[in-house]
This record gives C-alpha cells, structure tokens and sequence, in this order.
C-alpha cells in the first residue's frame, strides 16, 4: 500500500481554461495541504520537469487541462497506458508546450522512471485564449475534479475503499 | 510533391522540438526561394496590456508567467527595469544571488535544448525519445544537469517552476547556507558533466553553413563578467548602448504573416541574438574551463555557423556551472534579503540575457507606482526576421537536395536558434511550398 501520493497540478493562470488544472490543485491544497502524505506540485507541463517531480513518488496523480470533441467541463481519466490510446483518439492533453504529456510519460517509461501508479484526470476546455478566469462548464467541473482525485488520494493511501476508474 | 526541383511543391505541417507553436512556410518558385515567413502570435503583447494599471513591484511575478522555460529572464529584466528608474543599485551579495538563479536558468534551458530538442537533428533521431535508446548515457547526464539547474532554480527563487522569492530589490528570503553548500556539491559533478556534454556535442555532424554576411550579432556586454545581467549593449557593428537608448537604434515592426512584431535595426540590416552573439562578443570574459574548452573546440569569435549554437550552448551550461559553483561555495548569508525600492514616476528601461538572447523591457510608472505603460521585447521576436533571412539563404545553397532532406535542414536551422515560442507565439505549424 503506497504510503504516499504525489499531485500535479498543470496550467497556465493566464490561459483561460488551461488553468483548470491549478485551480483543481489548490482546492486539494485546502484539504491536504500539510499532509506528509501528500505532496502537491504546480507545474507548467515542461516535460522533464514533470518527469522529475514525481522521483521517489510511488503514486502520481496529474490534473490538466485537455482538448478533444466532448463538451467543456468532461472529467476525463487515463492511466499511464492509455494515454497513447487517448493521443490516437484526439485528445490533445497540456498545452503550447514542447512536448506533450502523453510524450513525457513515452520518456520516462523509456528511461524506466514510471511510478507504480500513474494516472491523469483530464478536464476538457473550452477556452485556451490569453486571458484569466475558466469557462462556466469548466468552473464546475473543477469542483467535480477535485473531489474524484481527493477521493482517489485517499484510496491509494489505504483511507477509503477502492472504486473502478 | 514533384521531382523538378525549379517547380517542387511540398509541406510540412508541424515544426516540433520548439518551445510552444508557430508556424513556418517556405516558397519556393521556379528554382528560387521566393518566400520564407514565420508565422507566430505574441503572449507579450497581451501581457502588456495587463500590467497596465497594476503596481510596480508586480510585473516580476506576472511576467515570469510568460514562459515557462525561461521565467528568471523575464523577472530579471522587470527587476533591471524598475530598479533604474527607482534609483536602485542591489548590494553585491544580492546580485550574486541573482546571478546564480539566472546560472540555473541557463543550465536548464540549455541541458533540455542540447539533448532533447536538438542533438536528435544532428544524430539522425526524429526525436528525444527515439535517441533514449541508443544514446541513453548521454541523455541521463543531460537531464541530471537539468535537474541541478532546477535544483539551483528552486534553492534561490523558492521553487523550480516560476519562481515566487524573487521581489524588487533582492528576494523575499535569502537562502539558507547549508543548502548552497549542498547545491555546490552537485555543481562540481555538473562542471565536470558540462565539460563531457561540449565534447560530446563536438562529435556531431555540423552542416557547412554560414550566417549571411550582413548579420549583425549583437549581446549586452559586462566589464568583468559573460553577461546575464550586462550593462551595455553591443554589436559587432559598433554599437554601444545603454538599455535607455534601445528605442532610438531598433524597433519593432508589424507583418503580415505574424502577429508577433519583427525586430529590427534603425540603421539597417537583420540581427542575431542569442547565444552565438553572446559568445562572439564575449568570448574573453567566460570561465576559465569554459574558454578552454571553447578553444580545445575551435570556437573563436570569428564563428558564424549557426548550426555551432549547440556547441555555443554546451560552453554556456560550462561557463553557468562554474560560476554557479564559485557563487553557491563562497555564500554567506546576507543581512538582508533585500534592499528598499520606492517607487519613482517616470520610465525606466532594463535588460538581460536571456538562454535564447536579449530580453529588453520598459516600464513607466506614475507617481503612486501604478504601471502606465509597458513593453517587452523578446528573443524570438528579434531573431525572427534573421530566422527567416538565413533560411532563404541556407535553402538557396541546398536546393539540390531532395525534400525530406530539406525539410528536416530547416527544422533543424530553425532549432539553431531554439526559438521560444511561448515567449513569441503560440501555435506553430511549419509548412515548406514549391512551385
């Protein structure tokens, strides 16, 4: 049972939408910050950087942002080996960055660097122009996000019952 | 796509290996190159408008938004800036420490530039990734060198990704002593590893080519140090200028293809930023190792091949950890974090030297310290027209070859220059025509 949980939160304050991912994060700093069992890192989505955030973390969550067909404000979750299943289905996860997350985790599977658990909560966008504030639909499914990886923090530190992803 | 190469037509649709997205297109008509055009959209612009009406002591915090790659630069610049026209001169030790957080920048950048953005090109990999495999010691090295960058980033600036210690003045807090000495202890593995990384990058297979020869280079310029923070502006035509002077020797100007605003010189002719212009003008004052190592190599000040900028880079990340090492193994805690910065009305400009080159901001303040008017002026934006340029001339000099051969030469020309994107653009398609 890992005894602790790493959370990466991804984005940009100043692109709409793709803040999505660090507004999650600091309602999950509400509730865990402090926690010894729970580390809580805002990144940018530079590639080896997230790479290296997670070092030593048996367990890693990560919330961005993404692009595909769904509605703005659709919860999507993806473990580490689905994420190239979620590249051919067109969902475009993180943003102008200089590779993609999908690529990161190609990298660190490579260079054998993958967490034991590895899994994204993508939360679908609408608007990815400058700018601050989310969209309506995206507001709210940050909420929703929130208490899914709250709920999935808690589980993999033993706390809560484990539920089917 | 055709085999007449007078009449061939092909495209390409995604420059990759570059920080964000742009876009590129090459025309090439009747044997010629009839048009070469970067395409990009520019975040700096819209940070403009947002700090206006802000307070004075927020542009560091809000522009080191602007790219996140390279975030020292811009709170570096908006520090120089504002503390000019406040009247502001940090205490040595203080600058010392910015000093060593800009170091950190430069080895980060410039680790993830070298071995998984660009050595793919020259060693014949279409990515990072694909080289993992047959160049895995080499790219372990790079990354553990970029994690020291990110290591010195979080030390000094308070965490590895946008930095929140840094403030007008200095820093929120000076870091602890012990924490430097353990930073030096992992400096003096990644000395050694810079100086392997140059040679190893001087193994590779570099394009015979020339930057064309009414490129002028131009870099801020230190009495005593390689600059990140400089104090004048030079060029290898002559110019000598302080940060106030900018606007009256360059300007930006608006074209078609791009919403990102072109650089260029009042006296004419296109210009080089970044790190081949920095060495060409600099060369005398890099660090011991690093000027040894920049001669074992047979870089001079005489070189214009871009396609050496890789090995520019690879004696910059040397030059960065030496004096890196010398800062985090001399430091004594200061007394004070920071120094005072009241707030002045008036316009002040600032610089410094980004890993891809000039970063020039200005501020103008009113009297209670609410921002009236700001101006960035990025690398990417200045190198633009010069990216364009020296592509025109490199493709008129390779048109014999076939087009993938071309298309992947340009990429990789491109990546000479490693253009942030973030900072410039933000979507980036490359597409090469010939007709």
């Amino acid at each position: 049972m890992p005894m602790h949980v790493t959370v990466i939160g991804i984005g940009n304050p100043y692109r709409h939408d793709d803040a999505a991912g660090l507004v999650v994060l600091a309602e999950l700093q509400a509730r865990f910050g402090g926690d010894p069992q729970v580390t809580l890192i805002e990144l940018d989505g530079e590639p080896v950087g997230l790479m290296q955030s997670w070092e030593g973390s048996p367990s890693v969550l990560i919330i961005d942002a993404v692009r595909s067909l769904q509605p703005a404000g659709t919860i999507h979750r993806f473990g580490a080996d689905e994420l190239s299943g979620a590249a051919a289905e067109g969902i475009s996860l993180g943003g102008g960055h200089l590779l993609g997350l999908g690529d990161s985790i190609d990298l660190a599977r490579t260079l054998n660097r993958l967490p034991s658990t590895l899994e994204v909560f993508g939360i679908e966008g609408d608007d990815f122009s400058l700018g601050e504030g989310l969209s309506g639909p995206v507001e709210r499914a940050c909420g929703l996000a929130a208490q899914q990886v709250s709920d999935r923090i808690e589980e993999l530190l033993g706390s809560r019952p484990p539920t089917a992803i | 796509m055709t085999h007449d190469h007078r009449t061939r037509s092909f495209q390409v649709e995604a420059l990759t290996r570059v920080e964000g997205e742009g876009g590129l297109i090459v025309e090439i008509h009747d044997g010629s190159v009839h048009d070469v055009r970067l395409r990009i959209f520019e975040p700096p612009r819209f940070f403009e408008a947002f700090l206006r009406g802000r307070l004075y002591t927020e542009p560091p915090d809000i522009t080191a938004r602007i790219c996140g790659i390279c975030p020292v630069a811009y709170q570096m610049s908006a520090c120089q800036a504002i503390e000019a026209l406040c009247g502001v001169a940090l205490d040595p030790p203080l600058r010392d420490l910015r000093h060593l957080l800009y170091c950190g920048e430069w080895i980060e950048s410039h680790a993830l530039h070298i071995h998984l953005l660009h050595a793919p090109d020259f060693l014949g990999f279409s990515s990072g990734l694909e080289m993992a495999a047959d160049h895995r010691a080499e790219l372990e090295r790079g990354l553990r060198l970029k994690k020291i960058g990110n290591q010195i980033v979080e030390t000094v600036g308070g965490r590895a990704v946008h930095p929140v210690n840094v403030k007008l003045g200095g820093f929120y807090q000076a870091p602890a002593v012990d924490r430097m000495r353990a930073l030096a202890e992992e400096l003096r593995w990644a000395t050694d590893a810079a100086e392997e990384v140059a040679r190893w990058v001087a193994t590779f297979p570099i394009p015979d080519h020339k930057l064309p020869d009414d490129t002028v280079l131009v870099a801020l310029r230190h009495e005593r140090e390689y600059p990140m923070l400089g104090d004048r502006l030079v060029s290898t035509s002559g110019l000598d200028i302080a940060a106030d002077e900018y606007l009256d020797h360059f300007a930006e100007e608006h074209v078609e293809h791009s919403t990102a605003l072109h650089g260029r010189m009042l006296a004419g002719g296109n210009y080089l930023v970044g790190p081949l212009a920095r060495f060409v003008l600099n060369a005398d004052h890099l660090a011991p190792r690093a000027a040894a190592v920049a001669a074992e190599l047979g870089l001079t000040p005489a070189e214009r091949n871009p396609f050496r900028s890789i090995l520019v880079r690879a004696v910059e990340t040397l030059h960065a950890c030496e004096v890196a090492l010398a800062v985090a193994d001399t430091y004594v805690r200061p007394d004070h974090p920071s120094v005072p910065v009241p707030p002045r009305e008036g316009v002040g400009c600032g610089w410094s030297e980004a890993p891809r080159g000039l970063l020039w901001h200005r501020y103008e303040l009113s009297a209670d310290g609410r921002i009236v008017d700001a101006r960035i002026v990025p690398p990417t934006s200045q190198n633009q027209p010069v990216i364009e340029h020296d592509l025109t001339h490199l493709i008129e000099h390779s048109l014999h070859l076939d087009d993938a051969a071309l298309e992947a030469l340009c990429e990789q020309a491109v990546r000479n220059y490693d253009p942030c994107i973030s900072c410039a653009t933000h979507f980036l398609d490359m597409r090469v025509v010939r007709q």
